[in-house]
């Protein structure tokens, strides 16, 4: 359809010419005339290509002929010296068509090339800035099914080296998948024009980095599409996936070094912690199994009471540790059950009775109260936790209050004592595990692990729950809890309780 | 002397925990009877007929559980479940299979002799008929007259929640888990709604105990169940 446009356009171009210089007769010598011939050739042959271009080359003869030469509207010559005039403007115009054409056509293959760099320097650009290797391989699909005037399926390699397949319909046929397999292990193109995997009717390029193939992509390029683009892309393709994969190494890495500082210096705090007791309990065992007979009787009972404080001690120190475990390895199980906060409270209180008996326990518990769905010994273990904490870091003598008030659908707990309060800047840092406030050097051997916090943390978000340091509402420290309700609470019908089919004596 | 003593088998795998207790139990004046398997524990209980039996529940030889179920077929003795931290179902399940109370490690030995006693008091031993006033804590039974006084002020409880207090106190001392509360006060229909009985726990404890948020008579025992103390 072009074509035939290009050819009638060039019959047209040269017809004006025939009619310009047929105006222009009485002026002209035939020089002149073919001149002006030549011209419209040439414009011709800037315009199109090489086909329209002969065609102008020969009409502009045959007017020439027949306009301009005697004898006039015939297609005969009179004198054959024109017959060289002839061939000399063929010559002219066929050279000057090629010479035209291929001025065109460098321009153009520049200009293409321009355009190439600039989707390729586009592509990679978009390529670096993927942040994982599904983004980049949905981007580079986009680029390459472009580039192809076709589509385009990435299949990425796996760590033991075989082709995770997507879901692509290119990836469908059990010879595409062994062709595909085939480009990722050597790391050559299969596929059309290959002259491996001809019949498939497609194009597979294995995706290189610097090292090995990172995967592949199945190609439906149109006769026109540029292969060497399509290389270039799919190399590009290769060295984007390398770079990210180099980036989740150094991550990896990054973690691991983190990690194994951590593990240090959890690992020499916990073995002062565990051997202190220990220690402190060999001692004093030692000594009252060597049978001294200096040791009075008072100094047997003190010495047996500190072998019984220290065990308890560890016994605390290795229940934390138990605990922690179970909450970062996911061990965790929550039984939740609907029940008054007021029990759990009451067995934390009644548990930690020696721990509080400088501290007088104000609880305040709001009469709407409801019902919690809640892991009861969990829940227990966070108001132990907090209120141990809560006696520790308060001079003796001074209060602590509980209280604990619906807000919506979430009741609220609070725990707050009149001692030095937390450190600012420090609220989110007493939740780390093995977090003791300001390292002091004095801090007394009865500190704990500094794991309370992180247990209380653990098992509140296993309820949905939240913890948090607030400020400005006691003197002290304050901590707060929050309990969302997760489910429907239970009906609690006064009547229904109250009625029972239980046979009584 | 000692001879005529309770007899007290321990069924428990670990030697050195065998070693810990002896003492301490003869000196209260038990004959104590060793076994350290199941297979063995069986075997003594049925040989010696003991007073009470002190079982670990996590035995070498197969689920301590089917000790209790086995011993359950035969005897009556009062069976004391010894479990370890974080072991809660597995005591639960022991006491709702008829194991009568427990103890969680480490305890110490004023725990277990107390525990001893209240067995014992329960076992074969025990008053035929209970008396019929009940003192403790401030509070004042009178389970002839179904009359519950606190301070000498008499206080009125609704049926239930009177029918839940005198299980506690039939059962004193001794642990009974929400299974066999909720069975003994709503019926067997009951058994998995423990909230009413945390509900009505809560009620009672706010008409008979001197501060209702740090219960001393009527004690809960997290995750199994509840007890009333009267020591």
């Amino acid at each position: 359809m072009r074509h035939r446009l290009e050819y009638l356009s060039a019959t047209a171009v040269m017809s004006v010419v025939a009619a310009i210089a047929l105006a222009g007769r009485g002026y002209l010598n035939s020089i002149d005339v073919a001149m002006v011939f030549l011209l419209g050739v040439v414009l011709v042959s800037s315009r199109y290509r090489s086909g329209p271009a002969l065609l102008a080359s020969v009409l502009s003869i045959v007017l020439f002929d027949f306009f301009f030469v005697p004898p006039y509207y015939r297609f005969t010559v009179n004198d054959s010296a024109y017959l060289l005039t002839f061939a000399m403007m063929l010559v002219i115009a066929v050279a000057m068509s090629r010479l035209t054409a291929r001025i065109r056509d460098q321009a153009g293959s520049a200009a293409a090339r321009e355009q190439r760099m600039a989707t390729l320097l586009a592509t990679s650009r978009e390529l670096a800035g993927a942040a994982d290797r599904n983004e980049l391989a949905a981007m580079a699909e986009r680029h390459l099914g472009h580039a192809a005037e076709g589509v385009a399926a990435i299949a990425l390699a796996d760590e033991e080296g075989g082709l995770r397949l997507p879901e692509h319909r290119l990836f469908k046929s059990k010879e595409v998948q062994e062709a595909a397999g085939w480009a990722l292990a050597h790391g050559e193109a299969a596929g059309l024009g290959t002259g491996a995997f001809e019949e498939l009717g497609m194009l597979i390029l294995p995706l290189m980095s610097p090292l090995r193939p990172l995967g592949v992509v199945a190609l439906t390029p149109s006769a026109g599409a540029d292969g060497r683009v399509l290389e270039v892309l799919a190399l590009q393709t290769g060295a984007a996936l390398e770079r990210l994969a180099m980036a989740e190494r150094h991550e990896e890495a990054r973690v691991a070094v983190a990690g194994e500082r951590l593990r240090t210096a959890l690992l020499s705090s916990l073995s002062h912690d565990l051997r202190t007791p220990l220690g402190t309990i060999e001692g004093a065992a030692s000594t009252l199994a060597g049978e001294d007979a200096t040791i009075t009787p008072e100094v047997r009972r003190e010495l047996l009471e500190t072998i019984l404080e220290q065990s308890r001690r560890m016994t605390r120190l290795v229940s934390n540790l138990l605990d922690m475990m179970r909450l970062e390895t996911g061990a965790l199980v929550v039984h939740r059950n609907w029940q008054p906060l007021e029990e759990s409270l009451g067995v934390a209180l009644l548990r930690l009775e020696q721990t509080l008996r400088d501290h007088p326990v104000d609880v305040r518990l709001a009469d709407d109260l409801p019902l919690v769905s809640v892991d009861d010994v969990l829940l227990e273990q966070v108001f132990v936790n907090l209120l141990e904490n809560a006696a520790k870091h308060s001079p003796p003598g001074t209060r602590v209050r509980v209280s604990a008030w619906p807000d919506g659908e979430t009741t609220i707990v609070e725990v707050a004592d009149e001692g030095p309060g937390i450190a600012a800047g420090e609220e989110e840092a007493v939740f780390r595990k093995f977090y003791r406030g300001e390292m002091s050097p004095g801090r007394s051997p009865s500190e704990g692990a500094g794991l309370g916090l992180a247990i209380c943390r653990g098992i509140v978000s296993a309820h949905g729950g939240r913890i948090w340091v607030e400020r400005g509402v006691s003197k002290g420290a304050a901590f707060r809890f929050s309990l969302p309700r997760t489910a429907a609470p239970p009906i609690l019908d006064p009547e229904s309780m109250e009625t029972s089919v239980a046979e009584w004596p | 002397m000692a001879v005529t003593g309770p007899i007290v088998l321990l069924v428990e795998d670990e030697a050195e925990m065998r070693r810990a207790l002896r003492p301490s139990l003869r000196a209260h004046g038990y004959q104590l009877i060793e076994a350290a398997t199941g297979r063995e524990g069986l075997a003594q209980a049925a040989g010696r007929n003991p007073d009470v039996i002190l079982l670990d529940l996590g035995l070498p030889d197969g689920d301590g559980l089917d000790v209790v179920r086995e011993l359950r077929l035969t005897t009556r003795t009062p069976i004391i479940v010894i479990s370890a931290r974080g072991q809660e179902r597995d005591k639960v399940a022991a006491l709702d299979l008829g194991a009568d109370d427990y103890l969680t490690k480490p305890f110490g030995v004023v725990e277990l002799q107390a525990r001893i006693r209240v067995a014992l008091r329960h076992g074969a031993g025990g008053p035929a008929t209970p008396e019929p006033i009940f003192t403790a804590g401030g509070v004042r039974v009178d389970l002839e007259r179904r009359q519950v006084y606190r301070d000498d002020v008499e206080i009125h409880l609704t049926p239930t929640e009177y029918r839940l207090l005198a299980t506690l106190i039939r059962h004193r001392g001794r642990v009974l888990t929400h299974r066999q509360l909720l069975e003994a006060v709503w019926g067997p229909n009951y058994v998995e709604q423990t909230h009413y009985l945390r509900v009505y726990m809560g009620q009672l404890r706010h008409k008979l105990e001197t501060d209702p948020a740090r219960p001393r008579l009527l004690t809960t025992e997290p995750a199994v169940g509840y007890r009333l103390r009267d020591d």
